[in-house]
Order: structure tokens, then sequence, then C-alpha cells
């Protein structure tokens, strides 16, 4: 399967693609972009299965990225991995309709219970 | 006006600058002898301003980024406790004492860069200064030096530069640092001087599986 990390921070992704492989996630497609423009132009050209976003990005936000591929019809699911998560923006995020909201500092556990259903 | 009054009014602190709604728990007072607002850091907390104030910490073991934005004159200062949370969500630190998230170092460097950008800084702007990561008490586990390889590892993997370090070594340092001038001031301590943080650091020190799951290993 195809999982696209979207995260302004290299080490971020680094980390993420780590607690991957640690949840057990191995052997995927894995794609990075590094704003949610060029996200969303990855995305529209690749259709991963999953992304993983993060929330503050310069260019485009996660959310921004998030609505701007539901108004165009893309249907790819959707989670956010993010420093911050006020239930504020844990709403915003499941009405634009994101699958899950994981806050650092993550684990794989956690990783686990909010993929695996997305994941084979 | 009596002379009392008068003298109690001419020794009145000036207001503080308001603080960014996200660090209203920040302690903070005015200076006298600095001349200016003091922000004073606990573990696990970060602080970010615009306005010409100086941030003040103590590390053991800890390590705290100074960060500004050069051409603006803003930015702040961590201070993170162990680099990474592998502990599952199962932390056996005190929820009670210390911020959760921002404890660990790629949070805390995370918010800490975003907030400065989300106040109009630039990447490239960017200024970098590292303290701390001592190794304050007689154990086996050396967190300092971990907390020190993790910051200078994750800033060389974000691209950036750090401007000055003083880390490791076996002590204590309080800190003072002003974003508006980019000016960090370090005081060495010595352990056996200073009790306030060999407790501390007893008290909080991280369980040796915290540690290996925290280790510096990050990719």
């Amino acid at each position: 399967m195809k999982i696209m990390i979207v995260d302004d921070s290299t080490a971020m992704r680094m980390i993420v693609k780590k607690t991957l492989r640690q949840a057990g996630f191995d052997g995927h497609d894995i794609s990075e972009a590094d704003d949610g423009a060029k996200a969303l132009t990855a995305i529209k050209a690749s259709m991963p299965d999953l992304v993983l976003s993060d929330w503050n990005m310069p260019n485009m936000s996660g959310m921004q990225l998030l609505e701007a591929l539901r108004s165009e019809g893309v249907k790819v699911a959707f989670g956010f991995v993010t420093t911050e998560a006020t239930p504020d923006m844990r709403a915003k995020a499941t009405s634009a309709g994101a699958k899950f909201l994981i806050s650092k500092p993550f684990s794989a556990d956690s990783f686990k219970e909010h993929l695996g259903p997305h994941l084979r | 006006m009596t002379q009392a009054g008068l003298k109690a009014l001419s020794a009145a602190p000036p207001d503080l600058p308001p603080a960014l709604p996200q660090f209203a728990h920040i302690r903070r007072t005015w200076d006298a002898d600095l001349g200016r607002p003091l922000a004073k850091l606990l573990p696990g907390e970060y602080y970010v301003t615009s306005h010409d104030e100086v941030i003040f910490t103590v590390l053991g073991s800890c390590v705290s980024a100074c960060v500004r934005e050069r051409k603006l004159g803003i930015g702040g200062m961590n201070h993170f406790m162990l680099p990474l949370d592998r502990s599952g969500g199962t932390s056996a630190w005190s929820e009670n004492q210390f911020s959760s998230a921002t404890r660990y170092g790629n949070v805390a460097m995370e918010r800490l860069i975003n907030d400065i950008l989300n106040l109009g800084g630039r990447r490239e702007n960017l200024e970098f200064k590292v303290v701390g990561g001592g190794k304050v008490l007689d154990t086996s586990m050396d967190v300092g030096a971990l907390n020190a390889a993790f910051v200078r590892d994750y800033l060389r993997t974000e691209g950036f530069t750090i401007t000055v370090e003083d880390l490791g070594e076996s002590f204590a340092r309080k800190v003072y640092y002003s974003p508006l001038t980019g000016k960090a001031r370090v005081k060495r301590l010595t352990a056996t001087l200073n009790r306030t943080i060999f407790e501390r650091e007893k008290q909080s020190a991280p369980t040796k599986a915290q540690v290996e799951s925290g280790s510096v290993e990050l990719f």
C-alpha cells in the first residue's frame, strides 16, 4: 500500500517513518512531501492509500490540504500527526473528514491503533 | 501625596508586555537588575516572545535551545528532558510537575520553531544556540549526553546551523537568553553547590528503559 507523509520537518518525517516500522507497518511504499501544496499535487498524481499529515506547515496547512482534497473529490484516507491537539482541532479534523488525529509525542502503539484499520 | 507614597509609586515595576495566549501559564516577573521582564521556564516548558524580555532557566541534564529570528528580533527558548518519547504513552514521570509533550526534544523543538514561524519568522533567518546536557548525577546513564546528541542531530537534519553551543561536561547551568539581541548568558554551577538541581534531577530521572527507548537513534 502507498503511504504519503506530509510534514515540513525533515526530522519529524524520519521519526514518523521509523515509528511506522516499529508499529509493524513495514514494506509499504512511502513517499514524502514537505508542505501541503506539494502534497496536494503529489496525492492527485499518485493516489496513496493513506496520508499522514502535519497540521502546521508553510504554503498550505494540513487542514487546507484536506479541504482541498475533499473539494476536488479526492477520497484518500487522511489522518493528522501533529504536535498540538486541542478539542477544537479534533472537531475540525473530524468534520473535514479526517480518519484520526495522533498528537506528538506518539508511540508505535498509537500508530497500530489508528493506522491498523487503514493498512493491511 | 506623601513621600512614602511617592517612593512606592516610583518603585512600582512597569506593566509586563502581554504574553502570547499559549504562554499565559509561564511565570513572568519584572527583573529590576535586568531592567526587563524575566520569563522563568520549568522543565518541559517553552516560551516565545516578540518583546524585549529575558528568558531564564536552570539546566542539569536537560537541554535548552535558544532560537531567534535575526531580522525580526523575535524568538524563544525551550527546556527538554529527553530526546523522544518511545514509552508507548505510559510514561512513569510525574504528570503534574512537568509539562508532558514538550519535555521531549522532538516536540519541544518543533513547537518552538513553529511558534516563531507563526509570528512571521523565516526559517533561513533562524539562529540557534544550544545549552545544557550536563552529567550532573553520578549514574551510569548519561541522559545529558543523549540530549546533547539529539539536539545536534535534530538541527543538522533540519538543515540548521548551531551558532554557539555549551553542551555536556559535568555542570549544571543557569541560562539567560534575550531573543531580541540574541545574547545568551550561561553560568556554570557545580552540582554540589546546587541542591535544587541535584534533587530535581534525582526526582525526574528517567528509568533505564525510558532512556533506552528515548535514545538518539532517531531514524
